[in-house]
């Protein structure tokens, strides 16, 4: 038979228990908005049987209960939904921030707007039309030279601009590095506090909270895989021990973090041909395509170093491939990338619209009759009219000092003048609708017109953006399902957090009306036994 | 599935702001008129909306180039009237001159006309419009008689050339009439009467120039005809563009623009549907189990 105090410990044990899962339910509650926490139960359990087992166990009649023990407090969480919650996360990154470069780029070239590239190539097809029309007119002549400015000076705008965002991107790839490293780093930290807390039998549940919120704001930048590696000592069963992360990649996974240890990453430019080492990209401005990340390891070995070149990376996941992908990649002649392609469309149309314009005006003759000279030339040296690209384009000064010097007429070459001639000024207007044969190297555009260039180039901006968000869209979509799921498990209800406020308080109650009726039955013992008679 | 109010309230968030965005497109829709702000939106729509655009404003391009070619035509044909008209009157004092009752008084009296005349004629030469001389041929700056001469055609090579405008892709008009064999053709005549008159001549060598001068008058008409003709291919011409005009603004409006009974429609249906989503969630939000323990 057990003591007489027995019962008194029993409801003690119910108290405390009691007790510390009401404080569980007013940590849950308290942390009902913190990002990433997921909520917490006690598990509580039976303690031993009265009587153990032994050889001189007393003898009664049964196992008798002695009440109950917090034996863990355990967060509720679903790995598999995490994982899924992580791989969502990775496309969104992805499309996201594709879908945004698509669309910066969008504003810059401003179609269809009565401002774009386009309208400033009609008003000056439109001024050609009107020299024709009046060629000896100084006024028209001056008209058709602005616009030309005009149009250069849309050129150059637009190459800049995109340029800006191109410098951009790269700043940001050299953000999410460090963002990346640092990353990896906390993490790296609260495995080591994790190591040192799991052996003494606790369960960090906080810790790991942190951990995973890391992990998900990783998960943006790469599609990553994560192993769990069990704490010795006393560790608890259900304890998540300490994380390794890799990176997935095609060419196989890459460490990056093992316990305590880490990597940091370094975003690399190089070349091929010739072959250099890779050197990291810096902020300095100029254009320089990622090749591949340097994986540094740890200094202990634990986490190897390495390399990721860009074709290891896996395809359509992660900001930072996105943004690499926008920023441009590989060999930098190769101008791979949504902007290093748009800024090379935007030189070849600006090459051919320079050409196609100067091979017709040098065949004309100005308002003197001497034959026509280049009007389109190199900003850096106006006595170059070759090497023209969107960033150099100008108009040669002198016409705009001079506007008798455009030729827009026909009339033989250095011969007699002809001032009402314009038929050259309609040859010039015309090139708006000539198709310029010839590769984009020798400054044609494969047969094309300069207008339905332009419109390809504008029709397969269009095309990314439009796969960029719809895309990003559904990845949102389906990462709210995932998030939602993973909150239906994890996140605090305030309804069941008050419920349960009720079932510990009603428990708490009742041990201590038990504790109420073990001291009647002692003070019946104590006071009221061996008094017959008084 | 177990439901926790940061899920209802996250939900409630993503909604309302989906909501706001339905509804900012449609904004941007009734605002602009336009169905697509960004290429992205609807590549097809985009690229060929500037397709759409460039067409238009060719059009309107070739409706300026009709208005300074009927310029040209108008102008050139009225100078020609006045030189037809003075032609005319030159047959009648010719005409009357040629009576052998005149005397040489009578002949120098006239004679005081023709020149007159003939002055007139070298003035019609030098018909400008705006700054150009319309009967120059390709030499607008140059006129055609200087006060004493006729313009030289070693000097100004481009007299008897063309001045051409492009009313329609490909469609080119001469829009001038060359007036130097027409105008130094009847200034020569008009010279020859000159004298005749000055130096006694007969009557019948002065009535020998009325075949000259008939012949001098179907030139000129001839030139008119021409001009006529011209005229009437122009205003065709302008026809055809107007219709074109009306063809692309439509092409381009069913192109890109909204249809704004449908739009504001659906805005509407929209808004209604913003502020039930609002009064809902407000409702779901703010009630909890902590309402009703006391």
């Amino acid at each position: 038979m057990g003591s007489t105090f027995m019962g008194l410990e029993t409801a003690r044990r119910g108290l405390t228990t009691q007790q510390s899962a009401l404080y569980t339910t007013g940590h849950n509650i308290s942390n009902a908005n913190t990002i990433g926490y997921s909520r917490q139960r006690v598990n509580m359990e039976a303690t031993l049987g009265y009587p153990g087992t032994g050889l001189n166990a007393p003898k009664i009649p049964g196992h008798l209960g002695t009440g109950v023990q917090a034996q863990s407090v355990q967060r509720i969480r679903d790995q598999f939904i995490d994982r899924q919650y992580r791989q969502e996360t990775s496309k969104l990154g992805y499309w996201e921030t594709r879908s945004n470069a698509v669309s910066q780029m969008e504003d810059i070239l401003s179609e269809p707007s009565d401002f774009g590239l386009n309208e400033s190539l009609d008003q000056f097809w439109s001024s050609l039309q009107i020299l024709s029309t009046s060629p000896d007119d100084a006024s028209t002549r001056k008209v058709v030279v602005q616009k030309g400015i005009a149009v250069a000076e849309s050129f150059n705008y637009i190459n800049k601009q995109l340029t800006d965002i191109q410098e951009n991107l790269k700043n940001e790839i050299l953000v999410s590095t460090t963002d990346i490293n640092s990353i990896l780093k906390q993490i790296a930290a609260i495995n080591e506090e994790i190591q040192a807390i799991e052996p003494n039998g606790y369960m960090p549940n906080d810790l790991y909270d942190v951990r995973d919120v890391l992990l998900d704001e990783l998960s943006n930048y790469f599609p990553v895989e994560v192993s769990y590696e069990k704490s010795g000592g006393n560790a608890l069963a259900i304890a998540e021990g300490s994380m390794n992360i890799t990176i997935k990649t095609d060419a196989g996974p890459i460490n990056i973090v093992t316990g305590k240890d880490f990597a940091s990453l370094t975003a690399n430019t190089g070349s091929t041909t010739p072959p250099t080492p890779p050197t990291p990209i810096t902020d300095a401005e100029g254009y320089q395509p990622f090749t591949s990340f340097t994986v540094t390891g740890s200094a202990n070995g634990n986490v190897k170093s390495g390399e990721i070149k860009y074709d290891d990376l896996e395809a359509n996941k992660g900001q930072i491939l996105s943004l690499i992908n926008s920023y441009g990649y590989g060999e930098a002649t190769a101008e791979t990338g949504v902007y290093p392609e748009m800024l090379k469309n935007l030189d070849e149309l600006a090459k051919a619209f320079a050409k196609a314009f100067n091979d017709v005006h040098i065949t004309g003759s100005d308002l003197n009759g001497n034959k026509g000279q280049d009007f389109f030339v190199n900003k850096t040296d106006e006595n170059i009219s070759t090497v023209i690209t969107a960033s150099n384009i100008k108009v040669h000064s002198k016409f705009e000092k001079d506007t008798s010097l455009l030729a827009a007429s026909t009339s033989a070459p250095n011969g007699n003048a002809e001032p009402g001639n314009g038929s050259n000024a309609l040859l010039l207007a015309n090139i708006k609708s000539k198709a310029l044969l010839g590769d984009t190297t020798t400054g044609g555009l494969s047969g094309a017109t300069i207008q339905t260039y332009y419109q390809s180039m504008i029709g397969q901006m269009g095309v990314l953006g439009e796969q960029a968000t719809r895309l990003a869209v559904n990845s949102a979509t389906i990462q709210l399902t995932v998030a939602n799921n993973r909150a239906s498990v994890s996140s605090v209800s305030l309804d069941e957090e008050m419920t349960n406020m009720i079932t510990f308080q009603q428990a708490y109650n009742a041990n201590a009306r038990m504790i109420t009726v073990v001291d009647e039955i002692l003070d019946k013992i104590i006071n009221g036994m061996g008094r017959a008679g008084l | 599935m177990r439901v926790t109010q940061s899920m209802l309230s996250s939900n409630m968030l993503r909604n309302l702001s989906n909501s706001y965005g339905k509804m900012s497109t449609l904004q941007d829709q009734i605002n602009s008129g336009k169905k697509i702000t960004r290429p992205s939106q609807d590549p097809v729509v985009a690229t060929k909306g500037i397709g759409y655009r460039t067409d238009l404003s060719k059009v309107e391009q070739y409706q300026r180039n009709l208005g300074e070619v009927n310029n040209w035509l108008d102008s050139s044909d009225d100078a020609l009237d006045h030189v037809g008209q003075a032609v005319i009157r030159l047959q009648e004092l010719v005409t009357d001159a040629a009576n052998d009752s005149k005397t040489s008084d009578d002949r120098k009296k006239i004679q005081v006309e023709i020149t007159q005349l003939r002055e007139q004629i070298q003035d019609l030469a030098n018909t400008k419009v705006g700054d150009k001389y319309i009967f120059s041929g390709t030499n607008t700056q140059t006129p055609l008689h200087d006060g004493t001469n006729f313009a030289d055609l070693l000097i100004a090579t481009g007299l008897n050339k063309e001045v051409k405008m492009e009313v329609y892709d490909g469609v080119e008009i001469n829009v001038n009439t060359t007036g130097i064999q027409l105008f130094s053709d009847i200034d020569a005549l008009l010279g020859e009467i000159e004298t005749s008159l000055g130096d006694g001549s007969a009557g019948t060598v002065i009535s020998g120039y009325l075949t000259d001068i008939s012949k001098m008058q179907n030139n000129v008409l001839e030139k008119r005809a021409d001009i006529g003709a011209r005229q009437n291919r122009v205003e065709m011409m302008e026809n055809r563009l107007a219709s074109q005009e009306i063809i692309a603004t439509k092409r381009m409006s069913e192109n890109e623009d909204i249809d704004y009974e449908k739009t504001i429609t659906e805005m509407i249906t929209q808004e209604s549907i913003h502020t039930a989503a609002l009064s809902v969630g407000s409702k779901i939000i703010q009630a909890t189990l902590v309402d009703f323990i006391r």
